[in-house]
């Protein structure tokens, strides 16, 4: 198991936005979270990468706890996450945001800066490497985020609704992109919406409803699961 | 190509100039009284915030917090090498060491309790003001720093392990290579990883931390560094000045005067100190010599009170400002200079010039 | 020695009452527009320069000059505000926070220009006069400045509950976009709130010309200590600033018996004003501000 969450909760004053939340993911799977809005996915993320502070609960990276450790240490440890509202540096070029994921590995701005080409390469990105990143589309920020990533050459990564403003047709580059990150060996989270990418992509998947875990399997079983398809019901969900 | 024969042709000029500061071109392009001794006093206070500006530069600039109490760090600096020289005779060059390192551990400390204590934007720049404050008012109450009296750095003549010389030149040339020093610096940080952390902090700074970057240790490194190297220019201020006193050095004025040019030319660029304190500090002098102030309020309201007809009163009330009125022509100009940039052209010169004429950087 | 300290109180509960009003100025700024203003102490300055010189000039009492300083402050603020401080309301913090600064040094270095660094004061007829409860000297001009500004200030409460403007302001600082969003012109609301606290504070030093110096510095010192106190009541609370300026207030005003110097009584509100800063509560401080 190379990340296991047991039982975190969180509160935020009345409200109980992760309620007694476990789960694992094994090395080189491709774990899929789902729920519907409100149900504290971020919420979870935030507590597993280190940006909030569970009220109960552990999580542990290959065995170790890293509840209470920063994020940046939590990146050092080997897992990295991206956000749903993308975040790059916005008056960088494309190369320099991603060197900032590269640095983490390397001290030398000669090294980070050919690393960083070699992932922009990885994700079909090199040709964009000297754009400003502010100046860049959302399909193209999004594909940014990644590459910052997975320049850190995290063991785990935590991908945030990746597909939210992508076109049909950017969702099938992302598959693909996300496929390949797994076969270089990264495990992955992911949240998403969109309900045939992430049955098609994830071999495992939980699910989120009012910040409970109320449901885990396979795609084909969590499709026909009672509990999902209430939970959904109602949802404007692109099923 | 062309920036570096610009930089090659100006260092030039700049290192002769106190070969030629008495000649007779530069009296006859000169104003009276602006030649020799007077010019290269200019040029050396350009130097001079030139070098705060970019030590600034680091915090305020690259990594982005706003200090506004750096004029505690010059004090620091100041202090420390005079009263090590006063007191135990010890040459003002290893005094500037110590004072950088006294200097740099006050920035550390100044640092370590506001970002630990997460103190950001006007926050942060709040604190600043409180610590220099709190400094400047400890050293008036502290005898062995001479308290409101100051200190008094003997005259030693000609010597250079005293720190002193009779002559301009050899200060000018000391602030300019201060100068030039602390550009490199800033140049080969820029181009570190410190740099782009610095950056990226600046910038976003929760993106920072997601990324891998500790972001408290980046933001403490740069306080430090920017502190100490603020600190040795403060040495070289008392040894230049041979006279420090808190309420000169230690004030949000002086604060204030150290980031103007930053902000004016370009924070967070390499050049941009530089620019700025070439563009305005020759405009600050030149005010404080044409409204030198010091006129006298209290006659002017007795004026204002009296019986005297209204033409007569307004007329004097003019005298009195037309030699400067009561003082503060040059900071008014700085307040002024700075709400236009703030407005106008908010990252500073250097950047807009740039973006008009189309150089890439 | 206790009548020193009951004096001490009541002097501190007294000035506590302007502090209250000052404090008052920065945190409906702050509350509405997000913006610390630097520059808030020099519009007090600017309050009693009015003051002064209206009755140097014209012979006019400071109690009317106060009334016509708040729609002439109010004034200022709004023009302030639309030309200076709205071009900057989507630029960085730092450059924000820095036009502030820049108009601060503009003030405060035209003061310096037009009227010199020297002292001046208004001396009243009535002054110096005080009449005394419970063996404790109370001064007539404190009284009346401490009562004008806490009336003042709870007028200024009531307008923020009871009026519609009143409640606009108040949507504007809890959701900016949202009360755009319900038809509010939040740039209008900028300007109010702007020029209602700038004629607060600038009230503020009117009616301090008669028992306090007027100069060109004067004004940092007091925006500081509306720092502080806005700090300590939390930023944006009405109630707040004024309960933070009396305490404030009492203080300073035991600080002063029970410190050797002046100085020393600074050096304690700096400390008091970083250990605030340092200690206060994650929660106090909501918005951009953590």
């Amino acid at each position: 198991m190379l990340l296991e969450a047991k039982n975190l909760t969180r509160r935020f004053g009345g409200l109980v936005a992760v309620n007694d939340v476990s789960l694992n993911v094994d090395k080189g799977e491709i774990v899929g979270l789902i729920g519907p809005n409100g149900a504290g996915k971020t919420t979870l993320f935030n507590l597993l990468s280190g940006f909030l502070k569970p009220d109960l609960g552990d999580v542990l990276l290959d065995g170790v706890s890293i509840v209470g450790l920063k994020p940046h240490q939590i990146c050092h440890m080997g897992m990295s996450r991206t956000f749903q509202i993308v975040r790059p540096f916005p008056e960088m070029t494309v190369l320099d945001n991603v060197m900032m994921g590269a640095f983490s590995v390397h001290a030398k701005a000669a090294e980070a800066r050919k690393q960083a080409l070699s992932v922009l390469e990885r994700v079909g990105f090199r040709d964009m490497a000297d754009r400003r990143a502010g100046d860049l589309p959302v399909g193209g920020r999004k594909r940014l985020e990644i590459a910052k990533v997975l320049a850190t050459q995290p063991r785990l990564i935590l991908l945030d609704e990746v597909m939210a403003g992508l076109t049909p047709s950017e969702h099938n580059q992302m598959i693909e992109t996300v496929r390949r990150i797994r076969s270089g060996g990264v495990t992955i989270v992911i949240i998403e919406h969109v309900m045939p990418v992430i049955m098609n992509l994830s071999d495992r998947i939980y699910v989120l409803h009012h910040g409970q875990m109320i449901a885990q399997g396979v795609p084909e079983d969590i499709v026909r699961d009672p509990a999902v398809v209430e939970a959904y019901l109602g949802e404007d969900m692109a099923l | 190509m062309r920036l570096a024969i610009f930089l090659i042709v100006g260092l030039a000029v700049l290192l002769t100039l106190p070969l030629y500061a008495e000649s007779d071109l530069i009296v006859a392009i000169m104003p009276e009284g602006l030649t020799g001794s007077a010019l290269l006093n200019v040029f050396l206070l350009i130097f001079l915030f030139g070098y705060w500006g970019q030590c600034w530069n680091i915090l305020g600039g690259y990594a982005g917090q706003l200090s506004l109490g750096h004029a505690a760090y010059v004090g620091v600096g100041a202090y420390t090498s005079s009263l090590l020289y006063v007191n135990f005779g010890l040459s003002p060059w290893i005094g500037m060491l110590a004072g950088m390192g006294l200097s740099g551990l006050f920035g550390f400390f100044v640092g370590f309790l506001s970002f630990h204590y997460r103190l950001t934007g006007p926050f942060f720049a709040l604190a600043t003001i409180a610590f220099a404050e709190l400094l400047r008012l400890t050293i008036l109450h502290v005898e062995f720093t001479g308290g409101s009296l100051g200190i008094l750095i003997p005259l030693t003549g000609d010597n250079f392990w005293d720190f002193q010389f009779t002559n301009k030149a050899p200060y000018y040339y000391i602030a300019l290579a201060m100068m030039v020093a602390v550009t490199a610096v800033v140049y080969w940080i820029s181009r570190s990883r410190l740099g782009y952390y610095m950056h990226a902090v600046r910038q976003d700074e929760q993106a920072a931390a997601a990324i891998g970057i500790d972001t408290i240790r980046t933001k403490l490194i740069a306080t430090t560094l920017s502190a100490a190297l603020t600190g040795a220019g403060g040495t070289f201020y008392a040894q230049y000045s041979q006279y420090i006193v808190p309420d000169d050095i230690i004030t949000v004025a002086l604060s204030i005067e150290i980031i103007l040019r930053t902000i004016f030319g370009g924070s967070a660029t390499v050049f941009g100190p530089i620019l700025g304190s070439f563009m305005l500090t020759p405009v600050a002098e030149a005010t404080r010599v044409l409204f030198p102030g010091g006129g006298s309020g209290t006659a002017v309201v007795q004026m204002f009170a009296s019986d005297a007809p209204v033409a007569e009163k307004f007329d004097a009330y003019l005298n009195f400002l037309s030699t400067g009125g009561g003082g503060g022509g040059a900071l008014f100009l700085y307040g002024v200079v700075l709400i236009l940039v703030c407005i106008n052209m908010p990252r500073g010169v250097l950047p807009w010039l740039q973006s008009r004429f189309g150089r890439p950087r | 020695m206790s009548t020193l300290v009951a004096q001490a109180i009541v002097s501190g509960l007294l000035i506590g009452g302007v502090f209250a009003l000052i404090a008052l100025g920065l945190t409906l700024i702050f509350g509405v527009m997000k913006i610390i203003n630097f520059a808030h102490g020099d519009f007090l300055m600017l309050g009693m320069y009015f003051a002064f010189f209206l009755s140097v000039m014209a012979g006019v009492n400071p109690y009317i000059s106060a009334l016509l300083s708040l729609p002439l402050f109010f004034a200022l603020g709004w023009v302030i505000q639309a030309r200076l401080i709205r071009p900057v309301l989507d630029a960085p913090e730092n450059i924000q926070i820095l036009v502030t600064v820049g108009i601060s040094l503009v003030l405060q270095n035209a003061a310096l220009f037009l009227f010199s660094p020297d002292f001046q004061s208004l001396r009243l007829s009535y002054g110096a006069q005080t009449f005394s409860v419970a063996g404790v000297a109370v001064s007539y001009v404190r009284l009346i400045a401490c009562v004008v500004s806490l009336s003042t200030s709870v007028g200024v409460f009531l307008f923020l509950s009871r009026t519609d403007t009143g409640k606009a302001l108040r949507a504007c600082a809890e959701q900016q976009t949202g009360a755009m969003v319900v038809g509010i012109d939040v740039g209008r609301m900028y300007k109010i709130a702007f020029g209602l606290g700038t004629a607060c504070v600038a009230l503020a030093g009117v009616l301090m010309t008669p028992f306090f110096y007027i100069a060109p510095q004067v004004g940092l010192p007091f925006t500081l200590i509306a720092f502080v106190t806005v700090v300590l009541g939390g930023l944006g609370s009405v109630p707040g600033a004024l309960v933070g300026g009396l305490i404030i207030g009492v203080v300073e005003s035991l600080g002063e018996i029970l410190l050797p110097s002046p100085s020393m009584k600074q050096m304690a509100t700096f400390s008091v004003f970083l250990l605030i800063l340092l200690v206060r509560p994650q929660g106090l401080l909501g918005g951009r501000m953590t």
